[in-house]
């Protein structure tokens, strides 16, 4: 016993002894050892979340805040070139502005063409390549990935090459619609589909890799006994797959929808490659830039970036809420059965 | 758990938050009362076809340390705007001296939330009187000289003699003459164009040629548009008629994939630069076939009427000080008059008077156009028919580009084009803050 506080003062001081007697009378070894394992877990903790909380706050958090700071100021005019508390008046020049609604209709379009495809996309691919098991699904999975791999600029070079009405592989397509020009391709009604195109090859590969990452979180056992139970192919990809991916498949679509709110660089190159015949406000990130730019008002480009940040955080709740892959509930539930045994 | 659903949602909301990045920036407006000196070390920005005229600077005063920085130089591009308004929100980082990728540059530069370019009027007085004031005039704001002209770029009226010889055509003095004129043509040589709507200098090569108030600056809070100006409905009625003939393309000069088109133009009204910049350089036409005569009258009017298009400015920085500013306006000098970039190597007409006889000596040298006696005179005497034309803080022809082509493309008539782009130009002048005046 004296040994044993000995080893308690030496160890961590009169705080073990003083907590030991206030708990009267539990095991001091194990209690020790918790709180020491919790005391490294904190720290260990920190340390591990000390790059990503420092890129937060210079990436996000402060952004965030100076761009409130800003969309509250008033904006200098031509008129009138002080600067000065505005309150909410560059939101009211924001949502006033002639383009404002137009821009997301632009985007509201593409997404409603372009969103669905991707989930169905990723979806049916990835259970394709998992039902297929072997070298033929992993190298599918690969094939698959290849336009992925292809990111950003690469894949916008590509599409640039691609959309060439006249040196293309696909320019029959084109000459098909009668376009011979990049001006003739590039209209305002075919911009969607041309976003649907880029956007879908660019991101369905890395999508495939991610959701077949949860399929193959999916215990053999489960499996095993659905198949004992007599499920085809078919009935395990729709009745056993499906429902255990769809936290996977609701983060594909959350990260979706945020890349198609920040649209930006696709419209912009596209519109300099037709030589400016589509709108150089076609997306509210390039209003925004405008607001920023051309119009020299930065409070307006501040209060367009908060209205974003608002749509795509609201939007993306509602799937982190109902997509079960963040509020994951059963899983807490099996800790607490274990806590108590 | 917790920490990782903190995780999730820090992710979800960096992503979100991405999209500020670009857009956050100082409201500050920024005065120029501090400016500040180098030693001598000065940086100039220009364009890729401008980098010959620093390299040729660099080459003639070996003692002036320059760093040339190449530009985005995209007419109507956005970069260095962008530029611009962060240097202006921080305070510091301009350049020394500019070239402008798009002349409307100079409505910001000069404007009071920016003041960028120096007046130059007291800073190089003699370089100012070389210039005719007709040429100079884009440079005058207010009463100050802003900027230098590097290429004065009156339209002439081109057209191709070797075609118009082979097929017996008579050249078009009248715009309605050409208007019918290309229609003809457009009927009797299917693919044969006689004009490009789809850049922004069309706005200059067709509305300013009729006097049509797109950009007319009243002061510096008030612009004059009226679209249902009579001036403006000519130049309307001219295109209906010519893209109703199928003798426009909606193309653009600039455009990558338009040198097919470029070889099938038989005529059109365009800049001194065209001829060795598009027709020679770019789209490789032939020596002996491109040539250009005066600018056409409309009809009634006793006098030529055409529009310009760019004929670029050089700023100087009105930051700086010193052994800095006087090297700058060295290189100003040497860039705006000087033979060596003027005469030697420069493709446009120059702006700077004392220096046009020689350039024009040299086309004949070069033996190009078809009819150089007649195509120097067209040059000269195009100067004075250029119709007045401010440069304002929205782009004019930006709003073109992207009204103009697509409604054409998309089964408009020319008077539909022109309906939109005149929408969206008043709402464009109004959302940057100007009151438009229709009178």
């Amino acid at each position: 016993m004296t040994n044993q506080l000995l080893e308690d003062r030496s160890a961590t001081g009169p705080t073990a002894g003083a907590s030991r007697a206030a708990d009267g009378g539990t095991p001091p070894k194990k209690r020790r050892r918790a709180s020491w394992l919790h005391r490294d877990e904190t720290v260990g903790a920190w340390i591990l979340l000390a790059p990503y909380t420092i890129l937060f706050l210079v990436a996000a958090a402060i952004p965030i805040g100076y761009a409130f700071v800003i969309s509250m100021q008033k904006a200098p005019t031509l008129v009138n070139p002080k600067s000065g508390f505005g309150g909410f008046d560059s939101f009211a020049t924001v949502i006033g502005d002639y383009r404002f609604w137009s821009t997301f209709v632009n985007i509201f379009t593409l997404m409603a063409i372009w969103l669905p495809i991707m989930i169905i996309g990723i979806v049916a691919l990835a259970l394709l390549i998992h039902a297929s098991p072997g070298r033929f699904g992993g190298a599918m999975r690969f094939i698959y990935y290849i336009p992925g791999a292809l990111g950003g600029i690469a894949n916008f070079v590509l599409w640039v090459y691609l959309i060439d009405p006249v040196n293309s592989p696909i320019a029959f397509l084109w000459q098909g619609i009668g376009a011979s020009t990049y001006k003739e391709v590039i209209t305002p009604g075919n911009m969607p589909f041309i976003l649907t195109a880029m956007l879908f090859f660019q991101g369905v590969g890395t999508w495939i890799v991610v959701v077949n990452g949860g399929l193959n979180g999916i215990s053999d056992e489960v499996m095993e006994a659905a198949r004992l139970d007599g499920a085809n192919a078919w009935q395990l990809a729709w009745h056993v797959k499906l429902p255990l991916i769809r936290p996977w498949v609701g983060y594909a679509a959350l990260m979706n929808l945020a890349y198609g709110f920040q649209l930006f660089l696709e419209p912009y190159l596209l519109r300099q490659i037709s030589s400016g015949s589509v709108v150089a406000e076609w997306a509210p990130t390039q209003l925004g830039y405008a607001f920023a730019f051309t119009n020299r008002n930065f409070p307006a480009a501040a209060a367009l970036s908060i209205i974003l940040l608002v749509i795509t955080l609201a939007i993306g709740l509602v799937i982190v809420t109902r997509s079960g892959l963040f509020g994951d509930d059963r899983v807490p539930r099996i800790k607490k059965k274990d806590r108590t045994a | 758990m917790k920490t990782r659903r903190f995780l999730s949602a820090g992710v979800a909301l960096a992503a979100a938050s991405l999209l500020l990045a670009g857009c956050a920036g100082g409201g500050d407006s920024s005065t120029a009362s501090n400016q500040t000196d180098s030693g001598g070390k000065i940086t100039v920005w220009v364009d890729p076809p401008r980098v010959p005229a620093a390299e040729a600077f660099k080459e003639a005063y070996p003692d002036i340390p320059i760093d040339i920085v190449q530009i985005d130089g995209t007419v109507g591009g956005q970069t260095v705007r962008q530029a611009f308004a962060n240097f202006d929100s921080a305070g510091q980082g301009w350049p020394d001296a500019i070239f402008f990728p798009s002349n409307d540059d100079i409505a910001w530069a000069t404007n009071s939330t920016s003041n960028y370019a120096a007046d130059l009027t007291d800073l190089l007085p003699d370089v100012v009187k070389g210039y005719d004031p007709a040429v100079i005039s884009f440079c005058d704001i207010d009463g100050q000289i802003r900027c230098l002209r590097n290429d004065a770029a009156p339209d002439v009226f081109w057209y191709n003699k070797a075609f118009f010889d082979e097929k017996g055509y008579t050249v078009p003095t009248t715009w309605e003459e050409y208007a019918d004129l290309s229609v003809k043509i457009a009927q009797e040589n299917p693919g044969k164009i006689s004009g490009f709507l789809g850049d922004a200098y069309a706005v200059n090569r067709y509305l300013q040629a009729a006097g049509c108030p797109t950009n007319d600056r009243v002061s510096e809070s008030e612009a004059h548009i009226n679209m249902d100006d009579p001036n403006c409905q000519r130049a309307t009625d001219l295109l209906d008629t010519m893209q109703a003939g199928n003798a426009l393309s909606t193309q653009g000069i600039f455009d990558g994939d338009a040198a097919e088109a470029g070889a099938n133009l038989v005529m059109s009204p365009g800049a001194v630069w065209w001829g060795n910049y598009l027709f020679r350089d770019t789209w490789k036409i032939p020596a002996g076939q491109m040539t250009a005569v005066a600018p056409l009258k409309w009809e009634g009017d006793s006098k030529p009427s055409t529009g310009n298009e760019g004929g670029g400015l050089w700023g100087v920085s009105s930051h700086i000080t010193g052994k800095q500013l006087e090297n700058t306006l060295t290189f100003a000098t040497f860039v705006a008059t000087d033979p060596r970039w003027q005469v030697d190597l420069s493709t446009g007409l120059p702006g700077y008077g004392p220096v046009q006889e020689d350039w024009l000596a040299k086309i004949a040298g070069d033996a190009y156009f078809a009819d150089i006696p007649t195509t120097q005179a067209a040059f000269k005497s195009a100067l004075g028919d250029v119709q007045p034309y401010s440069y304002m803080l929205y782009d004019t022809g930006s709003v073109w580009t992207q009204t103009v082509p697509s409604t054409l493309i998309g089964g408009g008539s020319a008077t539909d084009a022109i309906k939109a782009f005149g929408d969206e130009l008043v709402n464009q002048a109004k959302s940057v803050g100007y009151t438009i005046v229709t009178e």
